[in-house]
């Protein structure tokens, strides 16, 4: 019978398999449990080392070395024989030590920069939150109807493309954009979003605050749902009024969430870089170039300078992680 | 301190065109002091009662009285209560002393002296004073339990709600808080409303008891007058465990007849004239093993309880069960006679459930009013 033959077929592949198998697991040296193991998560080291281990270590490596170009010639080479390799010099480097960091305390623009990237922040983030929360409260709130469709509308920016909506703000906040027509028909002058240092900055808090409220209120939303609803009923039978329970019960509630926002949004802010460069480029006459955006020219605009692009890169990483420290350790778990 | 008078109660809570009667015509009224249980199953209505007494829950008809105050309308926060929730409801964010006096801190003048003796000596009392500058959390259901009662207490309300505070904790724990909660009411003699699905929590611990069932009140009374004198089939097979035995028989003249050959001869046809068909009920304790008699029964399971047994026999389709005598191992497949008093027996309305006859066996000398 056909079937028969196929399933001898079969047993016959099979069995040859197993050889197989056997013959292979008898040749290769055995591993130790603990090997095997290793070896098993050795993937992921690989990856973490090749990718974010050596970028990391490199840059702070850069960063006590002026760059000269890119490095021909070899930094050291392997012969054994009929096996020859050699590791390239990634770069022409000269080495200043503290030279960089240095420099940076007399740079005007990166005190511009740093001071731009706070101010922005220290706007942009209190009111992003504050409005999260607004909206979040609002819409865990009882009374309000088609709760979904506004949280999805609020949260839609979320998915929207970086440069394509900082684009679309750029052409509404032109000088003959759609916002400034909109004021004059109510009356009012056309305000110079890009040329005053005012009110680009503030065109860029719009921009960011646009585009991250939605995710906030998200997460804010998702938090308030988990305050069991009898604690404010245990408040409201303790003599509590709105805003005691707001005070009492869902500030203190909330507050691990909270935290989680406020460091995030700060790093997010503090990070900026798309928003300025493509609405404001960085103007007028550097009001909203942010650190990010100084290290990205300093690194790859004009004649490259890669070291001290590097060190600003190590400041600006120990700030942000300063900072960072500093609001878990203040609004941590007590 | 104060009367609680509930009047014709209503609360429907409607969900887009979809309306639910959770509470129907509710008629109530708790005395100064008493202790007054909400008993029914689940979904009948009792803690929604709780919650409209609260504040917690908008009442859609009808009104609640606090003494001679009217507190229909006002928010939980203006009523003066005080409530103990199922889960407790501490503030996890404050310690016990916080939560204790959380309360009087937003509600009352007091000052902040004031307020923390006043939670130190309630503490005392219910034996947390170690444990004040504790967070909920690191606390065990028991003591959480005491924390939520002391929150209750401190306050010196006008009326005590509570939400079945006592079915999260195990059975010892709970058997030991109901002796205490009870004691504890007496001796602040507050006007209190309790709720528990629980029939024996409800038999012992109130001063009367409300039986309700799909929103409505079924009986209010003492716990043994609701037991021995249920106004209708509902309340007789709720309250009392294990259950009463409930069977239809038919009637003719003087004798019942019911399944696998049950009979039964009245010497008081009373209740049953003019009827065809009737529920028949007995208590398990008041079935008797007999030998010989007319009405058999097969034994399914023996449950021995130590100081009693649960005898589970079939009568045809019916179970029966009868609390018998330790000593009493009938086996199980054994056909056993059974026969119970006149006096002891329930006889309800076939289709309303009414109570046509409860029992009239004399409450023993000893336990009754004599005794006292």
């Amino acid at each position: 019978m056909s079937t028969k033959h196929t399933s001898d077929g079969y047993h016959r592949l099979w069995d040859r398999f197993r050889s197989f198998r056997r013959e292979l697991t008898e040749r290769t040296p055995s591993l130790t449990r603990s090997q095997v193991a290793y070896l098993l998560i050795s993937p992921f080291f690989v990856l973490f080392g090749l990718f974010l281990l050596f970028p990391i270590v490199y840059t702070i490596y850069l960063s006590f070395f002026e760059y000269q170009g890119v490095g021909d010639g070899r930094l050291f080479y392997v012969d054994l024989g009929p096996i020859f390799f050699e590791v390239p010099r990634i770069a022409e480097l000269q080495f200043v030590g503290f030279g960089n960091y240095t420099s940076m305390l007399a740079d005007g623009l990166f005190w511009q920069s740093m001071f731009n990237t706070t101010y922005i922040l220290a706007i942009q983030v209190p009111i992003m939150i504050g409005l999260a929360l607004a909206l979040a409260l609002a819409l865990n709130a009882g009374f309000v109807r088609f709760k979904g469709v506004f949280r999805t509308a609020i949260a839609l920016p979320v998915s929207a493309n970086i440069v394509a909506y900082s684009t679309i703000f750029l052409i509404l906040f032109n000088e003959t954009g759609f916002i400034n027509y909109l004021l004059s028909v109510v009356g009012v002058q056309p305000i110079e979003w890009m040329r005053s240092e005012f009110w680009a900055r503030k065109t860029i808090v719009g921009a960011v605050t646009w585009r991250w409220t939605g995710y906030n209120m998200i997460i804010l939303l998702a938090g308030l749902q988990t305050i069991p609803q009898q604690l404010y009923e245990a408040a409201e039978i303790d003599g509590a009024s709105r805003w005691e329970k707001f005070r009492y019960v869902t500030l203190p509630q909330l507050k691990p969430v909270l935290l989680f926002v406020v460091v995030l949004s700060t790093i997010g802010t503090f990070k900026l870089f798309a928003e300025p460069y493509v609405i404001t480029g960085g103007g007028p006459t550097n009001a909203t170039i942010t650190i990010v955006q100084y290290i990205y020219e300093e690194a790859f605009v004009g004649s490259p300078n890669l070291g001290y692009a590097s060190a600003l890169t190590v400041v600006f990483v120990a700030i942000v992680s300063v900072i960072s420290i500093v609001q878990i350790k203040i609004g941590g778990d007590d | 301190m104060a009367r609680i008078d509930i009047t014709d109660l209503v609360k429907v809570y409607d969900s887009g065109d979809e309306s639910i009667v959770a509470v129907e015509d509710l008629d109530l009224g708790v005395k100064d002091g008493e202790f007054l249980v909400l008993v029914g199953p689940s979904g009948c209505g009792k803690s929604t009662t709780l919650r409209c007494i609260a504040g917690l829950e908008d009442v859609t008809e009808g009104s609640i009285h606090f003494g001679d105050r009217e507190v229909t309308d006002l928010r939980g926060s203006e009523r003066d209560v005080a409530m103990v929730f199922q889960n407790y409801a501490l503030y996890p964010h404050m310690t016990v002393r916080q939560n204790i006096g959380f309360g009087l801190k937003l509600s009352s003048s007091l000052p902040s002296a004031e307020i923390a003796e006043r939670v130190e000596s309630v503490a005392e009392m219910l034996g947390i004073t170690p444990l004040l500058d504790d967070k909920p959390k690191e606390l065990s259901g028991g003591q959480q339990q005491r924390v939520a009662l002391g929150r209750a207490i401190v306050r010196e309300p006008a009326v005590f709600l509570m939400d079945e505070p006592l079915s999260n904790l195990d059975a010892k724990l709970r058997a030991e808080m109901r002796t205490e909660l009870q004691e504890l009411q007496h001796d602040l003699d507050v006007t209190t409303v309790y709720v528990t699905h629980d029939q024996t929590e409800a038999m012992a611990m109130g001063d009367r008891i409300a039986v309700m069932n799909d929103g409505i009140l079924q009986q209010v009374g003492p716990p043994e007058d609701v037991y021995r004198s249920p106004a209708n089939e509902f309340v007789a097979t709720f309250i009392g465990s294990p259950s009463i035995n409930l069977l239809t028989a038919e009637v003719d003249g003087t004798t019942l007849s019911g399944p696998a050959g049950f009979t039964y001869e009245l010497s008081n046809p009373e209740p049953v004239e003019g009827r065809s068909r009737v529920r028949v009920g007995v208590r398990p304790e008041d079935i008797t093993l007999v030998k010989g008699g007319s009405n058999r029964a097969t034994v399914s399971v023996v449950e021995p309880m130590g100081n009693e047994n649960f005898c589970y026999m079939e009568l045809g389709e019916h179970e029966l069960t009868a609390r018998i005598d330790p000593t009493l191992r009938p086996q199980a497949g054994e056909e056993v006679a059974f026969a119970f008093d006149e006096s002891a027996l329930y006889l309800f309305d076939v289709d309303t459930g009414e109570a046509l006859k409860t029992k009239t066996d004399a409450v023993a000398a000893g336990i009754g009013t004599e005794a006292r």
